[in-house]
Protein backbone atom coordinates (compact mmCIF):
# COMPACT_ATOMS: atom_id res chain seq x y z
CA UNK A 1 0.00 0.00 0.00
CA UNK A 2 1.52 3.03 -0.60
CA UNK A 3 -0.29 6.49 -1.24
CA UNK A 4 0.01 7.87 -4.95
CA UNK A 5 -1.93 10.96 -6.66
CA UNK A 6 -3.37 11.40 -9.84
CA UNK A 7 0.06 12.04 -11.56
CA UNK A 8 1.16 8.63 -11.36
CA UNK A 9 -1.63 6.73 -12.47
CA UNK A 10 -0.87 3.96 -15.29
CA UNK A 11 -3.20 2.01 -16.89
CA UNK A 12 -3.52 -1.53 -15.49
CA UNK A 13 -2.54 -0.61 -12.32
CA UNK A 14 -4.66 -1.45 -9.11
CA UNK A 15 -5.95 1.29 -6.96
CA UNK A 16 -8.62 1.51 -3.37
CA UNK A 17 -11.74 3.37 -4.50
CA UNK A 18 -14.42 3.34 -1.83
CA UNK A 19 -12.50 0.83 0.05
CA UNK A 20 -12.54 -1.66 -2.52
CA UNK A 21 -9.44 -2.89 -5.19
CA UNK A 22 -10.22 -0.94 -8.43
CA UNK A 23 -8.30 -1.71 -11.63
CA UNK A 24 -7.15 1.61 -13.86
CA UNK A 25 -8.81 0.17 -16.85
CA UNK A 26 -8.25 3.65 -18.88
CA UNK A 27 -8.01 7.70 -17.75
CA UNK A 28 -8.16 10.81 -19.33
CA UNK A 29 -7.28 14.48 -18.17
CA UNK A 30 -9.70 16.73 -18.58
CA UNK A 31 -10.72 20.62 -18.10
CA UNK A 32 -14.14 21.59 -18.31
CA UNK A 33 -14.64 24.60 -19.32
CA UNK A 34 -12.89 27.82 -17.61
CA UNK A 35 -12.32 25.08 -14.59
CA UNK A 36 -8.79 22.90 -13.27
CA UNK A 37 -8.13 19.80 -14.26
CA UNK A 38 -9.45 16.49 -13.37
CA UNK A 39 -8.90 12.88 -14.64
CA UNK A 40 -11.47 10.43 -15.69
CA UNK A 41 -11.11 7.23 -14.87
CA UNK A 42 -12.50 4.32 -16.41
CA UNK A 43 -12.14 1.26 -12.55
CA UNK A 44 -13.04 -2.04 -12.31
CA UNK A 45 -13.68 -3.29 -9.00
CA UNK A 46 -11.85 -6.36 -8.29
CA UNK A 47 -14.66 -8.10 -6.20
CA UNK A 48 -17.99 -7.86 -8.58
CA UNK A 49 -15.89 -7.05 -11.98
CA UNK A 50 -18.25 -4.34 -12.47
CA UNK A 51 -16.55 -1.06 -14.05
CA UNK A 52 -17.32 2.55 -13.72
CA UNK A 53 -16.18 5.89 -14.46
CA UNK A 54 -14.88 8.20 -11.81
CA UNK A 55 -13.11 11.78 -12.03
CA UNK A 56 -10.75 12.68 -9.63
CA UNK A 57 -9.58 16.12 -9.09
CA UNK A 58 -5.85 16.44 -10.39
CA UNK A 59 -3.84 15.39 -7.74
CA UNK A 60 -5.93 13.97 -5.48
CA UNK A 61 -3.93 11.45 -3.79
CA UNK A 62 -4.81 7.84 -3.77
CA UNK A 63 -4.00 4.81 -2.04
CA UNK A 64 -2.20 1.97 -4.59
CA UNK A 65 -2.82 -1.43 -3.73
CA UNK A 66 -0.21 -4.03 -4.39
CA UNK A 67 -1.56 -6.67 -6.50
CA UNK A 68 0.85 -9.67 -6.96
CA UNK A 69 0.60 -12.11 -10.21
CA UNK A 70 1.34 -15.86 -9.73
CA UNK A 71 1.34 -18.66 -12.45
CA UNK A 72 -1.27 -20.28 -11.68
CA UNK A 73 -2.44 -23.53 -14.24
CA UNK A 74 -6.21 -23.89 -15.67
CA UNK A 75 -7.41 -27.74 -14.48
CA UNK A 76 -11.46 -27.65 -14.87
CA UNK A 77 -14.64 -25.85 -14.70
CA UNK A 78 -17.37 -26.61 -12.57
CA UNK A 79 -20.31 -24.40 -13.38
CA UNK A 80 -19.54 -21.25 -12.92
CA UNK A 81 -16.31 -21.57 -10.81
CA UNK A 82 -13.16 -22.04 -12.57
CA UNK A 83 -10.41 -24.00 -11.10
CA UNK A 84 -6.72 -23.27 -10.95
CA UNK A 85 -3.41 -24.33 -9.65
CA UNK A 86 -0.70 -22.41 -7.75
CA UNK A 87 2.25 -23.59 -10.16
CA UNK A 88 4.95 -23.12 -7.10
CA UNK A 89 2.45 -24.03 -3.58
CA UNK A 90 0.46 -26.67 -6.23
CA UNK A 91 -2.74 -24.79 -4.05
CA UNK A 92 -6.27 -24.79 -5.39
CA UNK A 93 -7.51 -21.53 -6.22
CA UNK A 94 -11.56 -21.19 -7.32
CA UNK A 95 -12.55 -18.28 -9.38
CA UNK A 96 -16.19 -17.20 -9.84
CA UNK A 97 -16.23 -16.45 -14.05
CA UNK A 98 -17.03 -13.09 -13.73
CA UNK A 99 -13.11 -12.25 -12.21
CA UNK A 100 -12.02 -14.03 -15.43
CA UNK A 101 -14.25 -12.03 -17.92
CA UNK A 102 -14.47 -12.38 -21.38
CA UNK A 103 -11.46 -14.54 -21.51
CA UNK A 104 -12.82 -17.84 -19.83
CA UNK A 105 -13.63 -18.61 -23.78
CA UNK A 106 -9.96 -19.33 -24.45
CA UNK A 107 -9.66 -21.15 -21.20
CA UNK A 108 -8.26 -24.75 -22.02
CA UNK A 109 -7.07 -27.39 -19.68
CA UNK A 110 -3.34 -27.49 -18.05
CA UNK A 111 -2.75 -24.36 -19.99
CA UNK A 112 0.01 -21.96 -17.45
CA UNK A 113 -1.74 -18.34 -17.02
CA UNK A 114 -0.88 -15.40 -15.08
CA UNK A 115 -2.91 -14.43 -11.96
CA UNK A 116 -3.65 -11.24 -9.63
CA UNK A 117 -3.92 -12.03 -6.13
CA UNK A 118 -4.76 -9.53 -3.45
CA UNK A 119 -5.14 -10.59 0.11
CA UNK A 120 -4.21 -14.18 -0.64
CA UNK A 121 -7.03 -14.29 -3.36
CA UNK A 122 -7.64 -14.32 -6.87
CA UNK A 123 -8.85 -11.04 -7.68
CA UNK A 124 -8.36 -11.29 -11.90
CA UNK A 125 -6.41 -12.55 -14.87
CA UNK A 126 -3.55 -10.75 -16.22
CA UNK A 127 -4.51 -11.14 -20.11
CA UNK A 128 -1.68 -12.58 -22.28
CA UNK A 129 -0.69 -10.45 -25.44
CA UNK A 130 -1.85 -13.55 -27.49
CA UNK A 131 -3.31 -17.12 -27.14
CA UNK A 132 -2.50 -19.57 -28.90
CA UNK A 133 -5.29 -22.12 -29.86
CA UNK A 134 -6.46 -24.69 -32.65
CA UNK A 135 -9.24 -24.37 -34.76
CA UNK A 136 -11.43 -27.15 -34.61
CA UNK A 137 -14.26 -26.13 -37.36
CA UNK A 138 -13.85 -23.87 -40.18
CA UNK A 139 -16.03 -23.89 -43.52
CA UNK A 140 -13.31 -24.53 -46.22
CA UNK A 141 -15.49 -23.68 -48.84
CA UNK A 142 -16.72 -20.19 -47.27
CA UNK A 143 -16.53 -17.37 -49.66
CA UNK A 144 -16.51 -15.35 -46.87
CA UNK A 145 -17.78 -11.57 -46.90
CA UNK A 146 -15.25 -9.77 -49.58
CA UNK A 147 -16.41 -6.31 -48.97
CA UNK A 148 -15.37 -6.56 -45.44
CA UNK A 149 -11.77 -7.56 -46.40
CA UNK A 150 -12.30 -11.40 -46.86
CA UNK A 151 -13.13 -13.03 -43.73
CA UNK A 152 -15.05 -15.77 -42.60
CA UNK A 153 -15.63 -17.17 -38.90
CA UNK A 154 -14.05 -20.27 -37.24
CA UNK A 155 -14.82 -22.44 -33.89
CA UNK A 156 -11.72 -22.71 -31.67
CA UNK A 157 -10.66 -25.57 -29.95
CA UNK A 158 -11.84 -24.11 -26.46
CA UNK A 159 -15.41 -23.26 -28.33
CA UNK A 160 -14.67 -19.51 -29.33
CA UNK A 161 -15.93 -18.47 -32.52
CA UNK A 162 -13.48 -15.61 -33.99
CA UNK A 163 -13.20 -13.51 -37.08
CA UNK A 164 -10.33 -14.99 -39.39
CA UNK A 165 -9.12 -14.32 -43.13
CA UNK A 166 -10.48 -17.11 -45.63
CA UNK A 167 -7.11 -19.17 -46.04
CA UNK A 168 -7.18 -20.26 -42.65
CA UNK A 169 -8.31 -24.23 -41.98
CA UNK A 170 -9.51 -26.75 -39.80
CA UNK A 171 -5.93 -27.93 -37.74
CA UNK A 172 -4.66 -24.54 -38.08
CA UNK A 173 -2.64 -23.51 -35.13
CA UNK A 174 -4.05 -19.08 -34.94
CA UNK A 175 -2.98 -16.74 -32.59
CA UNK A 176 -5.74 -14.37 -31.30
CA UNK A 177 -5.28 -10.90 -29.67
CA UNK A 178 -7.70 -11.72 -26.24
CA UNK A 179 -8.45 -7.98 -25.67
CA UNK A 180 -9.78 -7.19 -28.97
CA UNK A 181 -10.55 -10.74 -29.98
CA UNK A 182 -8.75 -9.93 -33.26
CA UNK A 183 -6.59 -12.49 -35.64
CA UNK A 184 -3.13 -11.82 -35.43
CA UNK A 185 -1.53 -14.84 -37.23
CA UNK A 186 -1.22 -18.26 -38.21
CA UNK A 187 1.48 -20.27 -36.28
CA UNK A 188 3.73 -22.52 -38.12
CA UNK B 1 0.92 4.24 -37.94
CA UNK B 2 0.32 7.77 -38.89
CA UNK B 3 -2.75 8.74 -40.15
CA UNK B 4 -1.61 9.94 -43.69
CA UNK B 5 -0.27 5.78 -43.53
CA UNK B 6 -4.06 5.15 -42.69
CA UNK B 7 -5.30 7.07 -45.46
CA UNK B 8 -3.06 5.43 -47.66
CA UNK B 9 -4.20 2.09 -46.78
CA UNK B 10 -8.25 2.53 -46.03
CA UNK B 11 -9.31 5.17 -48.46
CA UNK B 12 -12.73 5.06 -47.11
CA UNK B 13 -11.53 7.27 -44.37
CA UNK B 14 -11.35 9.96 -46.40
CA UNK B 15 -14.87 10.69 -46.45
CA UNK B 16 -14.63 11.04 -42.70
CA UNK B 17 -11.76 13.82 -42.57
CA UNK B 18 -13.52 15.61 -45.27
CA UNK B 19 -16.11 16.53 -43.79
CA UNK B 20 -14.27 19.08 -41.53
CA UNK B 21 -13.52 21.00 -45.03
CA UNK B 22 -17.47 20.98 -45.21
CA UNK B 23 -17.95 22.11 -41.69
CA UNK B 24 -15.45 25.06 -42.26
CA UNK B 25 -16.93 26.29 -45.29
CA UNK B 26 -20.83 26.31 -43.57
CA UNK B 27 -19.23 28.16 -40.90
CA UNK B 28 -18.25 30.76 -43.03
CA UNK B 29 -21.25 31.00 -45.06
CA UNK B 30 -23.88 31.08 -41.92
CA UNK B 31 -21.95 34.03 -40.55
CA UNK B 32 -20.89 35.52 -44.04
CA UNK B 33 -24.83 35.80 -44.72
CA UNK B 34 -26.01 37.18 -41.83
CA UNK B 35 -23.66 40.77 -41.73
CA UNK B 36 -20.67 39.38 -39.80
CA UNK B 37 -17.38 40.22 -40.35
CA UNK B 38 -14.54 38.13 -40.09
CA UNK B 39 -11.22 39.13 -38.63
CA UNK B 40 -7.76 37.12 -38.54
CA UNK B 41 -6.76 37.48 -34.90
CA UNK B 42 -2.80 37.29 -34.19
CA UNK B 43 -1.37 33.79 -33.24
CA UNK B 44 1.70 35.04 -31.63
CA UNK B 45 1.20 37.50 -28.69
CA UNK B 46 2.90 39.40 -26.54
CA UNK B 47 0.21 39.35 -23.29
CA UNK B 48 -2.32 36.34 -23.55
CA UNK B 49 -5.82 36.84 -21.74
CA UNK B 50 -5.17 35.64 -18.18
CA UNK B 51 -6.34 32.24 -17.63
CA UNK B 52 -5.42 30.14 -14.74
CA UNK B 53 -7.04 27.21 -16.17
CA UNK B 54 -4.77 27.44 -18.86
CA UNK B 55 -0.70 26.91 -19.98
CA UNK B 56 0.36 28.81 -22.67
CA UNK B 57 3.16 28.08 -24.76
CA UNK B 58 5.80 30.44 -24.39
CA UNK B 59 8.28 31.17 -27.24
CA UNK B 60 10.70 33.89 -27.85
CA UNK B 61 10.78 36.78 -30.64
CA UNK B 62 13.79 38.72 -31.19
CA UNK B 63 14.42 41.47 -33.11
CA UNK B 64 17.33 42.54 -35.67
CA UNK B 65 19.78 42.49 -33.00
CA UNK B 66 18.58 40.13 -31.60
CA UNK B 67 17.30 41.77 -28.57
CA UNK B 68 15.05 38.71 -27.06
CA UNK B 69 11.09 39.48 -26.24
CA UNK B 70 8.65 37.12 -24.30
CA UNK B 71 5.93 35.57 -26.91
CA UNK B 72 2.80 33.51 -26.06
CA UNK B 73 0.82 31.50 -28.67
CA UNK B 74 -2.75 32.80 -28.45
CA UNK B 75 -5.31 30.56 -26.53
CA UNK B 76 -8.18 32.01 -27.40
CA UNK B 77 -9.14 35.35 -30.01
CA UNK B 78 -11.11 36.57 -27.44
CA UNK B 79 -9.33 39.45 -26.45
CA UNK B 80 -8.03 40.70 -30.20
CA UNK B 81 -11.67 40.56 -30.84
CA UNK B 82 -13.03 42.28 -28.21
CA UNK B 83 -10.51 45.25 -29.05
CA UNK B 84 -12.21 45.42 -32.66
CA UNK B 85 -15.13 45.11 -31.02
CA UNK B 86 -14.06 48.27 -28.34
CA UNK B 87 -13.28 49.80 -31.86
CA UNK B 88 -16.19 49.56 -33.80
CA UNK B 89 -16.42 46.74 -35.65
CA UNK B 90 -19.92 45.36 -35.00
CA UNK B 91 -21.27 41.77 -35.26
CA UNK B 92 -17.97 40.05 -36.41
CA UNK B 93 -16.33 36.33 -35.70
CA UNK B 94 -12.86 34.53 -36.09
CA UNK B 95 -12.06 30.78 -37.25
CA UNK B 96 -8.68 30.00 -35.96
CA UNK B 97 -6.03 28.20 -34.51
CA UNK B 98 -5.54 28.55 -30.98
CA UNK B 99 -3.06 26.65 -28.82
CA UNK B 100 -3.25 25.24 -24.90
CA UNK B 101 -0.37 23.51 -23.18
CA UNK B 102 -0.15 20.39 -20.63
CA UNK B 103 -3.64 19.17 -22.28
CA UNK B 104 -2.06 15.16 -23.68
CA UNK B 105 -3.68 12.10 -22.74
CA UNK B 106 -7.05 13.26 -23.29
CA UNK B 107 -9.57 12.38 -26.44
CA UNK B 108 -11.12 16.03 -26.05
CA UNK B 109 -7.79 17.94 -26.61
CA UNK B 110 -5.22 18.35 -29.27
CA UNK B 111 -2.20 20.76 -28.65
CA UNK B 112 -3.44 22.98 -31.34
CA UNK B 113 -7.04 23.45 -31.79
CA UNK B 114 -9.42 25.46 -34.19
CA UNK B 115 -11.64 27.54 -32.49
CA UNK B 116 -14.56 29.72 -33.64
CA UNK B 117 -15.44 32.61 -31.75
CA UNK B 118 -18.52 35.32 -32.71
CA UNK B 119 -19.60 38.26 -30.94
CA UNK B 120 -22.88 40.44 -31.38
CA UNK B 121 -23.26 43.70 -30.04
CA UNK B 122 -26.22 45.07 -28.29
CA UNK B 123 -27.78 41.51 -27.55
CA UNK B 124 -27.50 39.60 -24.09
CA UNK B 125 -26.73 35.74 -24.53
CA UNK B 126 -30.10 34.14 -25.11
CA UNK B 127 -29.42 35.77 -28.84
CA UNK B 128 -26.15 33.64 -29.03
CA UNK B 129 -27.91 30.56 -27.92
CA UNK B 130 -30.41 30.75 -30.68
CA UNK B 131 -27.33 31.31 -33.05
CA UNK B 132 -25.98 28.06 -31.46
CA UNK B 133 -29.22 26.19 -32.63
CA UNK B 134 -28.96 27.77 -35.96
CA UNK B 135 -25.81 26.73 -36.59
CA UNK B 136 -26.07 23.41 -35.78
CA UNK B 137 -28.88 23.09 -37.80
CA UNK B 138 -27.03 24.70 -40.72
CA UNK B 139 -24.64 22.16 -40.42
CA UNK B 140 -24.71 20.01 -43.69
CA UNK B 141 -23.50 17.12 -42.37
CA UNK B 142 -26.86 17.18 -40.44
CA UNK B 143 -29.63 15.42 -42.18
CA UNK B 144 -32.39 15.29 -41.45
CA UNK B 145 -31.90 16.74 -37.97
CA UNK B 146 -30.46 13.73 -36.28
CA UNK B 147 -27.34 12.40 -35.12
CA UNK B 148 -26.10 9.53 -34.62
CA UNK B 149 -23.67 9.94 -31.78
CA UNK B 150 -21.84 7.09 -30.14
CA UNK B 151 -24.97 4.88 -30.07
CA UNK B 152 -27.10 7.74 -29.15
CA UNK B 153 -29.44 9.28 -31.60
CA UNK B 154 -29.62 13.26 -31.08
CA UNK B 155 -32.21 15.56 -31.99
CA UNK B 156 -30.94 18.49 -33.29
CA UNK B 157 -33.53 21.01 -34.43
CA UNK B 158 -34.67 24.00 -32.14
CA UNK B 159 -35.42 24.64 -29.68
CA UNK B 160 -32.69 22.69 -27.81
CA UNK B 161 -33.10 21.46 -23.92
CA UNK B 162 -32.59 24.82 -21.66
CA UNK B 163 -31.28 24.26 -18.27
CA UNK B 164 -29.54 26.00 -15.59
CA UNK B 165 -26.66 25.18 -13.38
CA UNK B 166 -29.22 24.90 -10.11
CA UNK B 167 -31.83 22.72 -11.47
CA UNK B 168 -28.74 20.66 -12.53
CA UNK B 169 -27.55 20.05 -9.88
CA UNK B 170 -30.87 20.03 -8.45
CA UNK B 171 -31.95 17.08 -10.92
CA UNK B 172 -29.00 15.02 -11.27
CA UNK B 173 -26.67 15.26 -8.15
CA UNK B 174 -29.76 15.75 -5.59
CA UNK B 175 -28.09 19.29 -4.81
CA UNK B 176 -30.21 22.04 -4.03
CA UNK B 177 -28.88 25.96 -4.42
CA UNK B 178 -29.07 26.26 -1.06
CA UNK B 179 -25.72 24.11 -0.61
CA UNK B 180 -24.49 24.40 -3.86
CA UNK B 181 -23.74 28.29 -3.20
CA UNK B 182 -21.92 27.78 -0.45
CA UNK B 183 -18.61 26.35 0.25
CA UNK B 184 -18.79 24.92 3.45
CA UNK B 185 -21.91 23.10 3.20
CA UNK B 186 -21.10 22.19 -0.64
CA UNK B 187 -18.14 20.32 0.91
CA UNK B 188 -20.39 18.52 3.22
CA UNK B 189 -22.53 17.19 0.79
CA UNK B 190 -20.14 16.07 -1.34
CA UNK B 191 -18.40 14.15 1.41
CA UNK B 192 -22.07 12.24 2.15
CA UNK B 193 -21.30 11.27 -1.57
CA UNK B 194 -18.25 10.25 -0.77
CA UNK B 195 -16.12 12.81 -2.15
CA UNK B 196 -12.52 14.02 -0.73
CA UNK B 197 -13.14 17.40 -0.07
CA UNK B 198 -9.75 18.13 1.91
CA UNK B 199 -8.31 21.02 0.66
CA UNK B 200 -10.41 21.19 -2.79
CA UNK B 201 -11.49 24.85 -3.69
CA UNK B 202 -15.33 25.55 -3.93
CA UNK B 203 -14.23 25.16 -7.70
CA UNK B 204 -13.07 21.90 -7.99
CA UNK B 205 -15.36 19.82 -5.50
CA UNK B 206 -18.33 21.65 -7.99
CA UNK B 207 -16.73 21.19 -11.13
CA UNK B 208 -15.94 17.33 -9.72
CA UNK B 209 -19.51 16.89 -9.14
CA UNK B 210 -20.38 18.51 -11.74
CA UNK B 211 -17.91 16.00 -13.90
CA UNK B 212 -19.17 12.56 -12.41
CA UNK B 213 -22.96 12.92 -12.34
CA UNK B 214 -23.83 15.57 -14.33
CA UNK B 215 -22.28 15.88 -17.99
CA UNK B 216 -22.61 12.34 -18.98
CA UNK B 217 -25.98 13.02 -18.63
CA UNK B 218 -25.95 15.82 -21.04
CA UNK B 219 -27.29 16.25 -24.59
CA UNK B 220 -28.12 12.57 -25.23
CA UNK B 221 -31.38 12.97 -26.82
CA UNK B 222 -31.29 16.51 -27.44
CA UNK B 223 -28.55 18.95 -27.20
CA UNK B 224 -28.68 20.69 -24.03
CA UNK B 225 -28.00 24.52 -23.02
CA UNK B 226 -26.86 24.66 -19.41
CA UNK B 227 -27.12 28.74 -18.31
CA UNK B 228 -26.71 30.87 -15.04
CA UNK B 229 -23.42 29.82 -13.40
CA UNK B 230 -22.39 30.65 -10.40
CA UNK B 231 -20.47 33.85 -10.50
CA UNK B 232 -17.03 31.78 -8.40
CA UNK B 233 -17.06 30.79 -12.28
CA UNK B 234 -18.41 33.83 -13.86
CA UNK B 235 -14.62 34.05 -16.29
CA UNK B 236 -15.84 37.21 -18.65
CA UNK B 237 -19.41 36.70 -18.28
CA UNK B 238 -21.64 39.53 -16.41
CA UNK B 239 -23.26 39.27 -13.27
CA UNK B 240 -26.82 39.10 -13.22
CA UNK B 241 -28.04 42.39 -11.81
CA UNK B 242 -31.15 40.94 -10.14
CA UNK B 243 -29.51 37.85 -8.70
CA UNK B 244 -25.86 38.63 -7.55
CA UNK B 245 -24.69 34.69 -7.10
CA UNK B 246 -24.93 34.10 -10.92
CA UNK B 247 -23.26 34.94 -14.06
CA UNK B 248 -24.87 35.40 -17.78
CA UNK B 249 -22.60 32.16 -19.07
CA UNK B 250 -24.03 29.44 -21.13
CA UNK B 251 -22.56 26.17 -22.07
CA UNK B 252 -23.71 23.35 -24.67
CA UNK B 253 -23.59 20.19 -24.87
CA UNK B 254 -24.42 17.25 -27.29
CA UNK B 255 -24.06 13.78 -26.85
CA UNK B 256 -22.21 14.17 -23.35
CA UNK B 257 -19.41 16.93 -25.32
CA UNK B 258 -18.41 20.45 -24.01
CA UNK B 259 -18.80 21.85 -27.50
CA UNK B 260 -19.24 26.24 -26.25
CA UNK B 261 -18.96 28.32 -23.86
CA UNK B 262 -20.59 32.15 -23.90
CA UNK B 263 -21.32 34.74 -22.13
CA UNK B 264 -22.77 38.34 -22.02
CA UNK B 265 -19.86 40.07 -22.10
CA UNK B 266 -18.13 41.81 -18.77
CA UNK B 267 -17.62 45.32 -20.19
CA UNK B 268 -16.62 46.71 -16.64
CA UNK B 269 -13.21 47.54 -17.42
CA UNK B 270 -12.36 48.07 -13.01
CA UNK B 271 -13.97 44.40 -12.60
CA UNK B 272 -11.96 42.91 -16.14
CA UNK B 273 -8.92 44.10 -14.45
CA UNK B 274 -9.62 42.95 -10.29
CA UNK B 275 -10.27 39.49 -12.28
CA UNK B 276 -6.75 39.17 -14.47
CA UNK B 277 -5.18 39.84 -11.40
CA UNK B 278 -6.83 37.59 -9.49
CA UNK B 279 -6.21 35.11 -12.76
CA UNK B 280 -2.32 36.49 -12.43
CA UNK B 281 -1.80 35.52 -8.46
CA UNK B 282 -3.66 31.94 -8.97
CA UNK B 283 -1.17 31.31 -12.46
CA UNK B 284 1.71 32.24 -9.96
CA UNK B 285 0.62 29.90 -7.08
CA UNK B 286 0.00 27.00 -9.01
CA UNK B 287 3.50 27.67 -10.74
CA UNK B 288 2.22 27.83 -13.96
CA UNK B 289 4.27 29.88 -17.06
CA UNK B 290 3.92 33.45 -15.58
CA UNK B 291 3.19 36.30 -18.73
CA UNK B 292 1.84 40.04 -18.22
CA UNK B 293 -1.73 40.93 -18.50
CA UNK B 294 -2.79 42.38 -21.44
CA UNK B 295 -3.27 46.26 -20.58
CA UNK B 296 -3.80 47.34 -24.15
CA UNK B 297 -7.22 45.47 -23.62
CA UNK B 298 -7.87 47.00 -20.24
CA UNK B 299 -6.88 50.34 -22.11
CA UNK B 300 -9.65 49.03 -25.02
CA UNK B 301 -12.38 48.81 -22.29
CA UNK B 302 -11.74 52.14 -21.08
CA UNK B 303 -12.25 53.05 -24.29
CA UNK B 304 -15.75 51.87 -24.53
CA UNK B 305 -16.53 48.40 -25.30
CA UNK B 306 -20.49 48.17 -26.39
CA UNK B 307 -22.73 45.59 -25.08
CA UNK B 308 -22.11 42.75 -26.75
CA UNK B 309 -22.70 38.43 -26.10
CA UNK B 310 -20.28 36.08 -27.73
CA UNK B 311 -19.38 32.06 -27.94
CA UNK B 312 -16.06 30.04 -28.19
CA UNK B 313 -16.86 26.70 -29.73
CA UNK B 314 -14.39 23.89 -30.28
CA UNK B 315 -14.72 22.76 -34.05
CA UNK B 316 -12.92 19.99 -33.69
CA UNK B 317 -15.31 18.78 -31.46
CA UNK B 318 -18.29 19.91 -34.50
CA UNK B 319 -16.06 17.50 -36.37
CA UNK B 320 -16.38 15.12 -33.87
CA UNK B 321 -19.89 14.64 -33.68
CA UNK B 322 -20.21 14.96 -37.15
CA UNK B 323 -17.93 11.92 -37.86
CA UNK B 324 -18.80 9.91 -34.72
CA UNK B 325 -15.76 9.63 -33.57
CA UNK B 326 -15.11 10.00 -29.65
CA UNK B 327 -11.33 10.79 -29.99
CA UNK B 328 -10.29 14.07 -31.50
CA UNK B 329 -7.11 12.71 -33.18
CA UNK B 330 -9.96 10.88 -35.95
CA UNK B 331 -10.32 14.51 -37.22
CA UNK B 332 -7.20 15.85 -37.96
CA UNK B 333 -4.95 14.50 -40.54
CA UNK B 334 -2.18 15.61 -38.37
CA UNK B 335 -2.90 15.07 -34.49
CA UNK B 336 -0.55 16.14 -32.04
CA UNK B 337 0.42 12.24 -31.11
CA UNK B 338 1.18 11.94 -34.26
CA UNK B 339 3.84 14.54 -34.77
CA UNK B 340 4.98 14.22 -30.91
CA UNK B 341 4.50 10.06 -30.32
CA UNK B 342 1.54 8.84 -28.61
CA UNK B 343 1.25 9.14 -24.36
Amino acid sequence: MATITTADFRKGMFIEFKNEPHQILDFQHVNPGKGSAFVRTKLKSLKSGRVQEFTFKSGESVVEVSVETREMQYLYREGDVFIFMDNRTYEQYHVQSGLIGDFVKYLRANDTHQLLIHNDSVVGIRLPKKVRLTVTEADAGAKGNTATGATKVVTLETGARVTVPLFIREGDIIAIDPETNSYLERSA
Amino acid sequence: MKTWQRLKKQPELWKRYFLREQVIRDIREFFHTRGFHEVETPLLLKNPPAESYVDVFRTTLYDRHRNPTDAYLATSPETSLKKLLAAGIGNCFALTKSFRNMETQSRLHNPEFTILEWYRTGVAYEKIMSDCEDLLKALSGVSGQKLRYQGNIIDVSPPWDRMTITEAFSRFAGINSHDLYDVKRLAGAARKKGYRTDGATWEQIYNQIFLNEIEPKLGLRKPVILYEYPAAVAALARIRKDNPLVAERFEFYIGGLEMGDAYTELIDWREQESRFKREMKEIERLGKTVYDYDQDFIQALKSGLPDCSGIAVGVDRIVMLLADVNDIAETLFFPGKDLFGAE
